[in-house]
């Protein structure tokens, strides 16, 4: 045995230094490899949420670190008695109605056609998700010009065809279908992407098997695509859910107006999250802002809960069957 | 021993480790500062009457050195600026966080380390006061060989003050970097002369009624389109013109002790109100429901889709494009009550925070700054009218609009009244909110006029509530 020591290792076992076994060395490695995520995630995931709560029970504005109070649940309290958090909760849900749907049918739709075995399918998938590499900033910049009330290129159209010039406010009156249009037109090639994922990963010969069985274009996409696409699906749903309750950058560029920040989202877009962001970064009431976004955190998570409950009844799960 | 050590740390210690690293940092961060940024004020019985800064020591002799951090706007406090400012002063770093955001600002009050000297507009300075935010800079002011008193603009009384509810006099917390009487008229004339309207008396200032009247006779339309806005104005400022157009009456937009705005119980501020709403409901400028097309009003100005524009003289420097040249003219500011007073509201200058651990050093390139090179070239830029009297020559006079604009400024420089007195309780944006967040909905016909005004009022009121109650513990 000793003869196979390396003299490396005789030196360190007669100076008395012990080597580490392979399992503290898988160990030590396990933990150097995860512990950058693990910090990252503790000082800037946990740290913050939790100095967050802390904040969400004081009239913290900002600047009053002197003179900052505890108010309990004040803030939470406040949320079910400000008449605008009610008001803006509508809204959101309005706007998720309106955006998640769509969204999801509309680039499952594409998605379904881009699957198929044709010429320049490729070259259609690049342009179709071109828009979602564009900066949201820029989009929006670039849907103003569409947009606009009064010399944009959309009403300019419709003017084409009417007596007399019209100007609809696709954001303003009508903010709700125009960011709708934007949020849509920037999420598609995103939504097409994991749905074409989804599609290539359903095997042929389960197809091929159905159609052999007699099963025509509508059949075989009925039962066998759609089935197998439902997790796909709900990944989309579940992710599109949170976004549209998150959803804040799109009613703050459309509406940004003036050389301050002081303009205000009009009221078909005036989300849950405009309401957060008004009341921290206009009103300075970071207590209640913060109170605010946690009540969000627990709705999220409630929808989502009835989101994954409703898994069963409606996602094909392959082992599941497969057990039954 | 690291043997023995790894024997010893299983995943779940980790879990433990990171858990009291956690609660540690929970506690540290709860835990009341050992450097206080500012001193605690002292309890009071009367809640509106906060009191002012502490007294800064006189400034101590050379050498100086230290590192200043500067939050202020790169384009204008630029890296060449502060390379030939390091170079003089070889002992003083300088670092430029670029920027004039107050939620940046607090962050870094909130971390213990706020900007040693902070880009402002006059409206902060009593809420930043009452918050034992800013320095006196008194002591630097008299030593100064760089900076005279007397030769301050009155627009610097802004950031005068014996306390944060009497701005104008007393001990000096900043100074512009440069101001305007914000409340002048930029012009278009060719627009006027389609309209068959006499080309405005640039010597005499029109009355809000002339100007909407002439405001709604160019604004033009195309079937439901509109093409050309009468006028406009900055709406973050709305309550800024607001308190200018009430001091013309001698009234006050904040009930005395700035505990209330008075906005329902106020005939002359309802009246005011009431005409900034009639210039949204008839389209005559730009409102939530007829947005500007461009994103601001300057912009639709220049590119000659508005035809009167209300800004101060900073504007003249950007006013002209391909679209309105030879056409823009300057006006004096309008009256509301025929006793015109200085349209001055927003004179952007810069502080010192009471925190700062270089005051001297920082004091130096606030100098510098404010009368150094900085100061001479944004003087001749016409971005606005120098801090300092004598800097007013450089004004540029180049062209025929400058010249006319130069004539315009000379008769609004000469209303040197008093400042504005701003509520020290509430943040600048506050009202300005509240005034889009239910114009809106009155243009929707959901709540009427006086619905609007009880709703701003609310708004307002809480948020002045709320400001008393965590200044004054």
């Amino acid at each position: 045995m000793e003869s196979g020591i390396t003299a490396n290792q005789l030196e360190r076992k007669e100076s008395g230094q012990r080597t580490l076994t392979r399992n503290q060395r898988r160990t030590l490695t396990f933990y150097l490899f995860v512990s950058p995520w693990v910090i990252g995630f503790v000082l800037l995931g946990i740290f913050p949420l939790l100095v967050g709560l802390l904040t969400s029970f004081t009239n913290y504005d900002g600047l009053n670190l002197d003179t900052v109070k505890f108010v309990g649940l004040g803030n939470y309290a406040r949320v079910f008695e400000d008449p605008d958090v009610s008001f803006s909760l509508v809204r959101t849900i309005l706007w998720g109605l309106a955006n998640l749907p769509l969204w999801l049918v509309l680039s499952f739709l594409l998605a379904l056609i881009l699957n198929q075995d044709v010429k320049g399918s490729g070259f259609f998938r690049t342009i179709f998700y071109l828009p979602s590499l564009i900066p949201i900033t820029a989009a929006v910049t670039a849907w103003r010009i569409i947009l606009e009330k009064n010399f944009g290129m959309l009403n300019a159209s419709i003017s084409r065809f009417t007596p007399e010039p019209v100007a609809i406010g696709w954001l303003s009156d009508y903010s709700l279908p125009g960011m709708t249009s934007i949020a849509i037109w920037g999420g598609l090639g995103y939504g097409m992407v994991i749905f074409l994922a989804g599609l290539q990963g359903i095997p042929d010969e389960l197809k091929e098997a159905a159609q052999i069985d007699g099963a025509n274009s509508w059949q075989v996409f009925r039962h066998i695509t759609l089935p197998l696409m439902t997790p796909v699906i709900f990944f989309q749903l579940v992710l599109g859910l949170i976004g549209s309750f998150q959803q804040l950058n799109l009613p703050l560029l459309v509406t940004k107006v003036g050389i301050a920040a002081s303009s205000v989202p009009p009221r078909p877009i005036y989300l849950y999250m405009i309401h957060t962001y008004q009341q921290i970064f206009t009103s300075g009431r970071y207590g209640y802002g913060t109170a605010l976004l946690w009540m969000l955190f627990i709705g999220i998570l409630i929808l989502t809960w009835i989101v994954f409950w409703s898994e069963k009844y409606w996602v094909y799960s392959g082992a599941s069957e497969g057990a039954n | 021993m690291a043997e023995k050590l790894l024997k010893k740390i299983s995943r779940r210690d980790v879990l433990k480790l990171s858990g009291t690293f956690l609660g540690g940092a929970l506690l540290a961060s709860c835990a009341p500062a050992t450097e206080a940024p500012a001193p605690v004020a002292e309890p009071t019985e009367k809640p509106v009457e906060p009191t002012a800064a502490p007294v800064t020591e006189a400034p101590v002799a050379e050498p100086i050195s230290g590192h200043v951090v500067v939050m202020h706007n790169l384009a204008e406090f630029t890296e060449d600026h502060v390379a030939a400012f390091q170079e003089a002063n070889p002992g003083i770093t300088v670092e430029v966080v670029d920027g004039m955001d107050p939620t940046r600002f607090f962050a870094m009050y909130a971390a213990g380390s706020p900007p040693d000297i902070y880009r402002l507009q006059a409206p902060s300075i009593p809420g930043l006061l009452a918050r034992k935010l800013l320095l006196d800079l008194t002591p630097y002011f008299e030593a100064s060989q760089l900076i005279d008193i007397a030769d301050l603009a009155p627009a610097n009384d802004y950031y005068k003050a014996e306390s944060p509810l009497e701005i104008g006099t007393g001990k000096i917390y900043g100074m512009c970097k440069d101001f305007s009487p914000d409340c002048t008229i930029f012009a278009n004339k060719a627009h006027f002369e389609k309209a068959g309207l006499p080309i405005p008396d640039d010597t005499k200032a029109m009355t809000f009624t002339e100007i909407v009247d002439a405001a709604k006779q160019l604004t033009t339309f195309d079937g439901e389109r509109m093409l050309q806005y009468g006028y406009g104005y900055e709406t973050a400022w709305i309550d800024r013109f607001w308190m200018n157009m009430l001091a013309e009456t001698g009234a006050s937009l904040y009930a005395a002790g700035y505990e209330k705005i008075n906005l329902t119980e106020s005939e002359d501020a309802k009246a005011i109100v009431q005409w900034f709403y009639d210039l949204a409901a008839e389209k005559v400028s730009p409102s939530p429901k007829n947005p500007s097309p461009a994103g601001w009003f300057g912009t639709d100005f220049v590119g000659a889709t508005a035809s009167m524009a209300q800004y101060g003289f900073w504007f003249s420097a950007m006013a002209i494009g391909d679209a309105n040249k030879d056409a823009v003219m300057m006006l004096p500011g309008p009256t509301w009550a025929g006793e015109r007073r200085d349209p001055t509201v927003t004179a952007t200058g810069a502080i010192m925070t009471s925190a700062t651990q270089v005051p001297d050093a920082a004091w130096k390139v606030f100098e510098y700054y404010h009368a150094g090179q900085p100061s001479i070239e944004r003087a001749g830029s016409g971005w606005g009218v120098p801090a300092l009297k004598s800097q007013w020559s450089m004004i540029p006079q180049g062209t025929d609009f400058q010249k006319q604009a130069y004539k315009v400024l000379q008769g609004e420089l000469e209303l040197n009244t008093s400042p504005l007195q701003f509520n020290p309780f509430i943040g600048e944006t506050v009202v300005s909110n509240a005034w889009n967040l239910y114009l809106d909905q009155a243009l929707s016909g959901t709540i009427t006029f006086d619905d609007m005004l009880a709703g701003i009022e609310k708004d307002t009121n809480t948020a002045i509530k709320e400001g008393i109650d965590r200044i004054i513990p």
